[in-house]
């Protein structure tokens, strides 16, 4: 009765022109694709928005691993944004497994130049997905509009990043908004550790430290390595999804594996899944 | 060849600029005195001429209106004749101060004859304010001779000899020395050294003096040297009543850009630049040029490339009152496989080089980059971008160094790089354990950061071959306390500043140079 229902729903917003496209890619886990519905919708505009500024390489990311599965990808960023939060680097983006290669960067002086560019590169049948990073204030919803029905038109991924959350109407599909997570697992049992760790080497780090102990700790010579590339953990996000037009929100910490270019969900993580930086309800979860 | 003469040049360009009821000279300074460079009409029937004092001028007729000499502004007022000249034939030459030189070879039917380019040419001179003379002869030198010194026509190929031989001398364009040396012998119109024998002249007066010779009577070939590249493909289209709505200017741009693509395809070429000439009537010209990543030849893809363009001029572009002519030129043209005519097929290449192409000409080609990896240790320099359509939009055929790049970081097993790279590195205020130990808390952006965890240190030596090589840099990479990770370094080290060894050393200092994702 209910999947009828939906199915109802679901069709009657394909004639508003903005759901549809091809198939929708999964991410590989199993509770963010129920969420999604199969997975990320190809041909669909996602809004993706940093805690805060200093989160945005974070939210960056995680933008990246959304656009795994496309292999031509456009950015496209504001003037500002690049100065501000400094420009897409080819060696880091190898080290995140997505060949810079592939990449066209786009740089734009003004918000009305950033959607055109964004709207025009949808439209193109090479991208597989396009980036554009927006610093802040409000977006124009009709451009919104505007680049949702390219994205249909196209299948490609339409990828919104954003530096702040914002609450403007939107037609995105979801709304995600990610942040970097603490990526060093709490104290594993004796010999019993994540791959991650094993490959990793195993690191070890009292969470709940204060920080003269950390301190103490640092002065001794034995800091341990931080996440986020081959030689240290993998770096993890805090993701949470807050708008889903198709399904049920939620709230993950998510690990990029760049071995095999997917997130995997984090096991061990020493905290409960709501980080306490996004201060949000954990309610909305269905 | 057309030899046009503005004898007024200097006069002409200041009366276009202010009304003048009293006669008008210009004067320049020349060693310690002002001594008049130009006069016009009414000056000049009072006896004034270039080369008279300043002072004995205003002695002589204390109305005459003086104005300081511009050569500047006269020379960029001559490259605009020259470029408004572009309709009569890509081929304009400056032949400064004062003159202009035009190939009209082949070009001059368009016009309906030479007599009509004349006229045409004479009747928007005038109109702009300008005295001129025009000749047209068969070589640069007759044409030259006849437009200053002999009686401005049209003369045909062959006729040098008739035209130069009454002129005086100085109309070979020789020195002033020259042409003393020569009067003192009695030698004064070109008709006397014509026939002279050779040796005797060429032993006394130098080289040049038959060479400038031969070059007017067309013994020798003299090249034009014309002011703009000549492009290799050129269409374009006059108008009987001016064109000023985009709509049209785009429709022309596409006509002439089918007829392009024949002849482009005829030879197996394909665009890399095109360049839009329009010609306003009140005399601006506006040219516009868009890039192209790959050879282009279909019409409606250069269409759409200029439709770009104007919207990204909108205000500059200025129609004024209308266009009178335009004119498409290819000014780079490249040999393009048959495979690739039609790029609007649904190859994945050629629909990115027609987005990058749209994109570059809206927003600027420096704006559209692709990231390139570069072959050196520092780690701004290890990366960089280029405009796209330099590169080229070839996304699986090329690894633009990134190749290089991943068996150089397989081979040292390097550190793992940050997401975003700063433009600069920044400052940041750090509390680290001397003498190398990693920060154990910084100050970024106003904003305090415990590390909770470091990997590092990576050395990164400065270019000691340079002066401003920089120090030495330690890298750490961070993470703090909400899981933000960061890329920092310091910049030298405290051996040296503690051996003495640089006795200029600077204390060592925090940076962040990038965030990690």
């Amino acid at each position: 009765m209910l999947d009828e229902l939906r199915q109802r729903l679901r069709a009657m917003e394909k004639v508003t022109g903005i759901e549809a496209g091809p198939g929708p890619v999964p991410l590989g886990l199993a509770g963010v694709d129920a969420a999604l519905g199969g997975g990320l919708a190809r041909g669909a505009l996602h809004e993706i928005s940093a805690v805060n500024e200093a989160h945005l390489s974070a939210a960056t990311g995680f933008t990246l691993g959304l656009a795994a599965s496309a292999r031509n990808l456009l950015w496209i960023a504001e003037d500002m944004a690049l100065t501000e939060s400094g420009a897409p680097y080819g060696p880091g983006l190898d080290c995140f497994k997505r060949a810079p290669e592939r990449l066209v960067t786009v740089a734009v002086a003004n918000k009305r130049d950033l959607l055109w560019a964004m709207e025009e590169a949808l439209r193109c049948r090479a991208i597989g997905a396009v980036i554009g990073e927006v610093r802040h204030g409000a977006i124009d919803p009709i451009a919104v509009r505007r680049l949702s029905l390219a994205a249909a038109e196209s299948g490609a991924l339409a990828l919104l990043l954003r530096a702040q959350p914002s609450s403007d109407a939107s037609t995105a599909m979801t709304r995600w908004i990610a942040g970097a997570a603490p990526s060093l697992s709490s104290p594993s049992p004796a010999g019993g550790g994540s791959p991650s760790e094993a490959r990793w080497g195993g690191v070890t780090y009292e969470k709940r430290s204060p920080p003269p102990a950390s301190l103490r700790s640092a002065l001794a010579g034995d800091l341990p390595p931080p996440g986020g590339g081959e030689n240290g953990a993998a770096p993890r996000f805090a993701a949470q999804l807050v708008r889903n037009r198709r399904g049920p929100l939620g709230s993950w910490i998510l690990e990029w594996r760049d071995t095999d270019e997917r997130f995997i969900l984090a096991a061990t993580h020493a905290q409960p899944v709501a980080a306490p930086l996004l201060n949000r309800p954990r309610q909305k979860v269905a | 060849m057309l030899s046009l003469w503005l004898p007024r040049f200097s006069t002409d360009r200041v009366r276009r600029l202010r009304e003048f009821s009293a006669p008008l000279v210009v004067y320049g300074r020349r060693g310690n005195a002002d001594v008049l460079t130009a006069v016009d009409e009414a000056a000049e029937k009072l006896g004034l001429h270039a080369g008279l004092a300043l002072a004995q001028a205003r002695a002589m007729h204390p109305a005459i209106e003086a104005v300081m000499e511009e050569a500047e502004a006269d020379a960029a007022l001559l490259d605009n004749i020259a470029d408004w000249c572009l309709r009569y034939t890509p081929l304009v030459a400056c032949d400064a101060p004062d003159g202009l030189l035009l190939d009209i070879g082949g070009c001059a039917h368009l016009y309906g004859g030479e007599q009509r380019l004349v006229a045409d040419l004479g009747q928007r001179m005038a109109r702009a304010g300008f005295a001129y003379r025009v000749a047209i002869a068969g070589t640069i030198g007759a044409a030259f001779a006849a437009a200053r010194f002999g009686n401005p026509a049209a003369y045909a190929a062959g006729e040098e000899r008739d035209i130069v031989s009454p002129l005086p001398l100085a109309a070979l364009r020789l020195e002033a020395t020259t042409v003393a040396s020569l009067a003192r012998v009695g030698l004064k119109r070109i008709g006397d050294i014509i026939d002279l024998p050779r040796s005797p002249l060429t032993a006394r007066f130098g080289q040049s003096l038959l060479r400038q010779l031969d070059r007017a009577l067309g013994h020798e070939h003299e090249p034009l040297n014309p002011r703009l590249p000549v492009a290799p493909y050129v269409a374009e289209q006059r108008f009987h009543e001016p064109i000023a709505r985009e709509e049209d200017v785009l429709g022309t741009v596409e006509k002439l850009a089918a007829r392009l693509g024949v002849a482009l395809e005829r030879r197996g070429d394909g665009a890399r630049r095109i360049e839009l000439t329009l010609f306003r009537t009140d005399g601006a010209v506006r040219r516009i040029a868009v890039g192209c990543s790959r050879p282009l030849r279909d019409a409606p893809d250069i269409r759409a490339l200029f439709s770009e363009r104007l919207a990204a001029l909108a205000d500059a572009f200025d129609p004024g009152f209308g266009f009178d002519m335009a004119r498409l030129s290819v000014v780079i043209a490249e040999a393009s496989p048959p495979e690739q005519i039609g790029i609007g097929n649904a190859e994945d290449a050629g629909e990115l080089a027609r987005l990058v192409d749209r994109l570059s000409a809206r927003l600027g080609a420096q704006r559209v980059r692709r990231p390139v990896a570069l072959d050196s240790h520092i780690p701004e320099l290890a990366a960089a971008t280029l405009p796209a359509q330099m590169v080229g939009p070839d996304f699986s055929g090329q690894d633009l160094g990134w190749d290089a790049f991943r068996r150089h970081r397989a081979e040292t097993d390097l550190a793992p790089r940050p997401l975003r790279l700063l433009t600069r590195p920044e400052p940041i205020e750090a509390l680290a354990e001397v003498p190398d130990g990693p920060p154990l808390r910084f100050r970024w952006r106003r904003a305090l950061h415990d590390v909770i965890s470091a990997e590092g240190p990576e050395r990164i030596e400065g270019a000691w071959w340079s002066e401003q090589g920089g120090a030495a840099r330690d890298y750490f990479r961070v993470e703090d306390r909400t899981g933000l990770r960061f890329w920092l370094y310091r910049a030298g080290l405290y051996r040296d500043l503690v051996r003495g060894e640089l006795p200029n050393a600077a204390p060592p200092s925090w940076y962040l140079h990038g965030t990690f994702a």
